[in-house]
């Protein structure tokens, strides 16, 4: 047990006093007090940042969509789709980012990638203020970085051929040369496994496992550094995901990729990420390299969320941690820390008071393990864990 | 197709084994369309006893939901077309009963709760509505009563405040509340048999924990037979005893789950388990099933699996095998390894197959 005191009086105080220094990123990341350091984008080294060799770096991150009502339709309030989130990703690196619809994740990725505005913070891309960036200098942002969605039917229109599909992008961003463009179409259809001669078939004319290798090769074509794989195989049979993930993988060693991986198969995550974020409700509540996380997760929530996993072993019975009730709504997202509602933890240490009153920073528990809980000492060789990473870890 | 349907029909209190519930022999269910015939459940044989668990697995468009929806009669004709086939079901053949009698049976003595339960409920009737409707039509009960076993059977799968729920409309529940609200109608008039098809796929782990955790305790409460459908290895593996791994219109391997997920025999069911990723897999590339599913208007001449399949030859492109006993007349594989004709072929492939079995566990192996 901590004293509530060692992290109610404010966020920039840092996470409890036995876990590491707190360097200024913990402030950095979460806590509405903690509005835009003056450490900067570019924070201390041993924190959620990943050092020097960081692609990408948000701080502060915060997505709100105003809700319109009355007559006169005005705001009347906000939904929190992304609510003061902060963190690296290192160049090569695969961040997977995980939690349940609604927690902002997708939102996330299209933040950074400037499909949806952001309402306040910063995301630095190799050290340009992507969300500041107007005109040509977007435009030859969005090249740089790249999106694959996740419905392989609804994110390729259906009325243009294959080569306007990949060949739109090329020529927004001034690949002027018809014959040039057709190349490059080719040759991307190639590195992601289809034949060449396709360019001039139509969406309709392909498998799901086809066309989700059009959305990359869509992705591919533009020679990006970066892309946000959103739930990019949610819609595919187990036997064609298989062979899109080793597409991932082989395009990314080969290219030097570096991936933000979004999904809610938490074993698909497992498999491609090197470091993995959980989001509840629009907040990041936990962030460690992947063997960690599923091995000793410490916020409760990703207990919960690792005990529920299924596993196809029928020997194994797990006796699961169930979550009552459903995700509040982010409109309306609960007092102090968001999962108290849902929390088995607090239940058990018999409802403290700081866990509705206190909003906890996430703080770093181990070098490089972040969680934002108050009391991450009691989860720490807690069986609840044992019984939820089993077969999972 | 062994003796004429009216014999059989004539004699079936007495040579069925009673304790059968549900006994699928041949089924064939086609459709008709334009350019030419889908076979979507082409020779489908399986029993559920009384009170017992089983798991229909497969991809999309294997043909396990048309399974279902012929058990049920809900398959459109035309285009749709039972071609073959007897559905046993308590006594009678499902595929002959007039359109009054299967319309007891649905909802009654059968139930099936749907994957998306956004679309399956009625969007203009209140929830409790909906409930009730299905009691007074089986049970014969009165509006007043049936609102009463509606409340009850809202309280039995866990929704909370069910007195305020069943004055709710559907848009007003999440999703996890909506899918209870599809079981409670589902077992408002104790059905002997619940079909439940892909009945976790649309909901979040967490809610799909709890949803599978509800549905194995009805069924062991209740004692209640149960067919699950889904895509899902990992949630057939918590949840039922035994399994049918479809593919392309048949079944390809069946056994206890223990036998069928540790020691998968079909090459099939052994790609599928090996393409599951985990963080024993990382690092190294995932094992793949080369290809694609053979398109539905031009299958395969011999087995369907054979143009994915590491270890077929000759006999397999001209012959389709079929769904050989293993020991056991449940425990069944659809491949000509493990008949005589591939007895011979198996030391090529012994060490090879040895390999695929290895593959499938690695990963949740303990």
């Amino acid at each position: 047990m901590i004293e509530p005191g060692a992290t109610s009086a404010a966020p920039m105080s840092g996470p409890p006093a036995n876990v590491g220094p707190p360097p200024e990123t913990v402030a950095a990341t979460q806590g509405p007090a903690s509005a835009a350091p003056d450490a900067g984008p570019r924070a201390g080294a041993s924190s959620v940042a990943s050092g020097d060799g960081s692609l990408l770096e948000l701080r502060n991150v915060k997505t709100y969509f105003p809700v319109l009502g009355g007559i006169m339709r005005r705001t009347v309030g906000f939904v929190y789709a992304v609510d003061n989130v902060s963190f690296d990703i290192k160049r090569g690196e695969t961040l997977g980012l995980v939690g349940e619809s609604g927690c902002g994740k997708t939102t996330l990725g299209r933040t950074i990638l400037r499909l949806t505005k952001a309402t306040e913070g910063s995301v630095s891309f190799g050290g340009t203020d992507v969300l500041s960036l107007k005109g040509d200098d977007l435009r030859r942002m969005r090249g740089r970085m790249q999106i694959i969605f996740q419905d392989p039917y609804g994110s390729l229109n259906p009325r243009m051929p294959v080569s306007d599909i990949i060949g739109e992008g090329l020529l927004a961003q001034g690949m002027k040369n018809s014959k040039e463009r057709i190349e490059r179409v080719e040759h991307s259809l190639e590195v992601v496994g289809l034949r060449a001669d396709y360019t001039r078939r139509y969406p309709h004319e392909f498998s799901g496992g086809q066309r989700q290798r059009i959305g990359i090769a869509r992705a591919l074509a533009l020679e990006p550094e970066f892309i946000v794989c959103d739930e990019p195989v949610s819609a595919l049979d187990v036997s064609i995901q298989s062979q899109i993930l080793n597409l991932l993988q082989e395009l990314k060693e080969k290219f030097g990729l570096t991936y933000l991986f979004v999904a809610h198969n938490l074993s698909v995550v497992q498999y491609i990420s090197d470091r993995v974020g959980v989001m509840y409700l629009g907040k990041l509540v936990e962030l460690a390299d992947v063997d960690h996380l599923y091995a000793a997760p410490r916020h409760p929530y990703t207990i919960a969320l690792l005990s529920a996993v299924p596993v196809p072993n029928p020997k194994i019975r797990k006796k699961r941690l169930v979550l009552t009730g459903d995700v509040p709504s982010p409109v309306n997202p609960p007092s102090g820390c968001h999962f108290h509602t849902r929390c088995w933890l607090r239940e058990k240490l018999g409802n403290p008071e700081i866990c509705s009153t206190q909003e906890p920073p996430l703080s770093e528990v181990e070098p490089g393990h972040f969680a934002a809980c108050h009391f991450t000492d009691d989860t720490k060789e807690a069986p609840e864990v044992a019984e939820a990473v089993v077969a999972v870890a | 197709m062994s003796a004429p349907i009216e014999e059989l029909a004539a004699s079936a209190e007495k040579e069925r084994d009673p304790n059968l519930l549900l006994e699928v022999s041949g089924l064939r269910t086609y459709f008709h369309v334009m350019d030419g015939t889908v076979k979507a459940v082409d020779g489908v044989d399986f029993a559920l006893p009384r009170g017992e668990t089983l798991g229909l697995v497969g991809e999309s468009g294997c043909g396990k939901s048309v399974t279902a929806l012929t058990i049920m009669r809900l398959i459109d004709t035309p285009p749709g077309e039972i071609v073959e086939g007897e559905i046993w079901f308590d006594g009678r053949d499902l595929t002959t009963l007039p359109d009054e009698e299967i319309r007891k049976v649905r909802g009654g003595e059968i139930a099936m709760i749907f994957q998306e339960p956004m679309t399956s409920l009625n969007p203009v009737f209140t929830v409790g509505n909906q409930i009730a409707e299905a009691v007074k039509l089986h049970q014969g009960v009165g509006d007043k009563e049936a609102m009463e076993r509606a409340i009850e059977s809202l309280k039995a799968v866990g929704v909370p405040d069910p007195e305020k729920r069943v004055k709710q409309y559907p848009h007003e529940l999440s999703g996890g509340l909506r899918q209870r609200v599809m079981i409670a109608m589902a077992l408002s008039c104790e059905p002997k048999l619940l079909i439940a098809d892909e009945p976790t796929t649309a909901l979040d782990v967490t809610i799909q924990a709890q949803i599978l955790e509800l549905i194995k305790e009805i069924q062991q409460r209740t004692g209640t037979a149960l067919l699950l459908i889904t895509h899902d290895l990992a949630v057939v593996a918590e949840t039922v005893q035994r399994i049918a791994v479809m593919y392309a219109g048949v079944i390809v391997e069946q056994g206890t789950v223990e036998e069928v997920l540790l020691d998968p025999k079909h090459p099939y069911t052994q790609g599928l388990l090996s393409s599951i990723p985990g963080k024993q897999k990382r690092g190294r590339e995932l094992s793949v099933i080369k290809g694609v599913v053979p398109n539905p208007f031009r299958m395969p001449p011999g087995c369907k699996f054979e143009p994915r399949c590491p270890f077929a030859w000759e006999l397999c492109h001209t012959h389709e095998p079929d769904l050989v006993e293993l020991g056991r007349a449940d425990r069944r594989s659809r491949c000509f390894l493990q008949t005589p004709a591939g007895a011979l072929r198996r030391p090529e492939f012994a060490a090879a197959a040895k390999q695929a079995v290895r593959d499938a566990v690695t990963g949740w192996e303990t």
